[in-house]
């Protein structure tokens, strides 16, 4: 072979490389049969492979899913679940029955009073849908801040309602008393049709909506 | 696979805390400056631990930060809400709830009398189970809109000992509202509101 410098090296060598090999028939014959006769996978090869990410898992019929679990790791999942699903429980009944049952508001029931309550919320939740409507007919923008959106005044825009004029948004609220304003055009203004809000530490009136706890 | 299990309890929990967020969110707005927040949390942790409900002070935070105070301004409005939420307690005892407490400090900040929530209390009488709630916000709507407090306070406080009922609380100061609207003097649309509901409970 000649040196690495020399500009034919490296087509001696692909030359080299591309010459067949050649097998005695015999023995391919008994490599065929040995592949043949091979088994394939059993379940448990799948199992140390239960992602398929081995190659023996990919081409033998439908793919088996199992799992294997080391007997702490398990014990330590199943306890986090558990938690888990103790935390949810109680924060989902921690915002039904709230701290102290005293604390629930009285059932606000009027027909006349706006914001009113429109509907009554499925029994699986404690909320109520209340709806909200302002007539400003020369607004372009109409938002709701309030205790229940934490006074953002991109969380709650109004719609125009095409058969009465007027502003309107309903939305399902918690049981309670919530203090909130409209912001009309950029300027916060009380809903003139609910009851006031009596301390306008920052210079204009918000308004009251008292929402019925569902029972009561 | 464990480490996937993990994965979904973290997803879950976050979840779940964000559900309950959605309701209440206690924490101070970043815009608010490190003193401020820190004089702040002091603030409402003393309020806490004097079993005073905490959310509505929350609340006045975020309106502030929301109305563009500034942080005096803020730190002073929390300051005196949590003064009145005491007061409103004290006023209408022990067992009264959140709700009832946080509607009590807005009715002395409207410019009742401690007094006043007291003999409200005693007028429900037999009913320590009702929370006064809808009064106590009736109330500091009429004061806002000018009736005086005095006068506000004599009218609920009778309609409350006859046990009127939430609705027909709030009618009544809709109907006061609008005769104020039309011109009509707070004493004579008390009077007369006040009459026609207890002629209306008459068998």
């Amino acid at each position: 072979m000649s040196e690495p410098d020399d500009p034919r090296w490296l087509d001696e060598v692909a030359g080299e490389l591309r010459r067949e090999v050649t097998v005695r028939p015999a023995w391919r014959a008994r490599l065929l049969d040995d592949v043949a006769r091979a088994a394939r996978p059993s379940a448990r090869d799948m199992v140390d492979d239960p992602f398929g990410d081995d190659e023996r898992a990919l081409d033998n019929g439908p793919r088996r899913w199992s799992i294997t679990v080391r007997p702490v790791a398990g014990l330590a999942a199943a306890s986090l679940l558990v938690a888990l699903g103790a935390g949810v429980m109680y924060m989902a009944m921690g915002s039904r029955s709230g701290a102290n049952p005293s604390q629930r508001v009285a059932q606000v029931r009027s027909s006349t009073a706006s914001p009113q309550l429109v509907s009554r919320a499925p029994a699986a939740t404690d909320r109520e849908v209340v709806r909200f409507e302002l007539s400003a007919p020369r607004a372009s923008h109409v938002a709701l801040v309030g205790s229940f959106n934490e006074w953002n005044p991109v969380a709650t825009p109004l719609s125009r309602d095409p058969a009465s004029g007027k502003w309107v948004v309903s939305l399902r609220l918690p049981p309670g008393r919530h203090v909130y304003a409209f912001v009309v055009d950029g300027d916060v203004t009380a809903d003139p049709s609910a009851p006031r809000a009596a301390d306008d530490d920052f210079g204009s009136p918000s308004s009251v909506v008292l929402v019925s706890s569902p029972g009561t | 696979m464990i480490v996937r299990l993990v994965a979904l309890a973290l997803a879950l929990a976050a979840s779940a805390a964000t559900m309950r967020a959605q309701e209440v969110d206690r924490t101070l707005p970043s815009q608010l400056s490190a003193p401020t927040r820190a004089t702040l949390e002091r603030l409402i942790d003393s309020a806490r631990v004097t079993g005073l409900p905490v959310d509505p002070l929350y609340s006045k935070v975020r309106e502030g930060v929301f109305r563009g105070a500034d942080e005096p301004r803020v730190l002073a409005a929390v300051q005196r809400l949590t003064r009145d939420l005491g007061d409103a307690r004290s006023a209408l005892g022990d067992s009264a709830g959140g709700e009832e407490i946080a509607a009590g400090a807005n009715a002395l900040r409207a410019g009742l009398h401690p007094a006043d929530l007291s003999r409200l209390r005693e007028s429900r009488g037999r009913r320590p189970d009702h929370p006064l709630t809808v009064a106590l916000v009736v109330l500091a709507d009429l004061a806002t809109r000018g009736v005086p407090p005095a006068m506000a306070a004599a009218s609920v406080n009778e309609l409350v000992a006859r046990n009127v009922s939430d609705g027909s609380l709030l009618s009544f100061r809709q109907n006061v509202e609008r005769d104020l609207v039309g011109g009509r003097s707070a004493a004579a649309a008390l009077d007369a509101r006040t009459r026609a509901m207890i002629d209306e409970r008459r068998p």
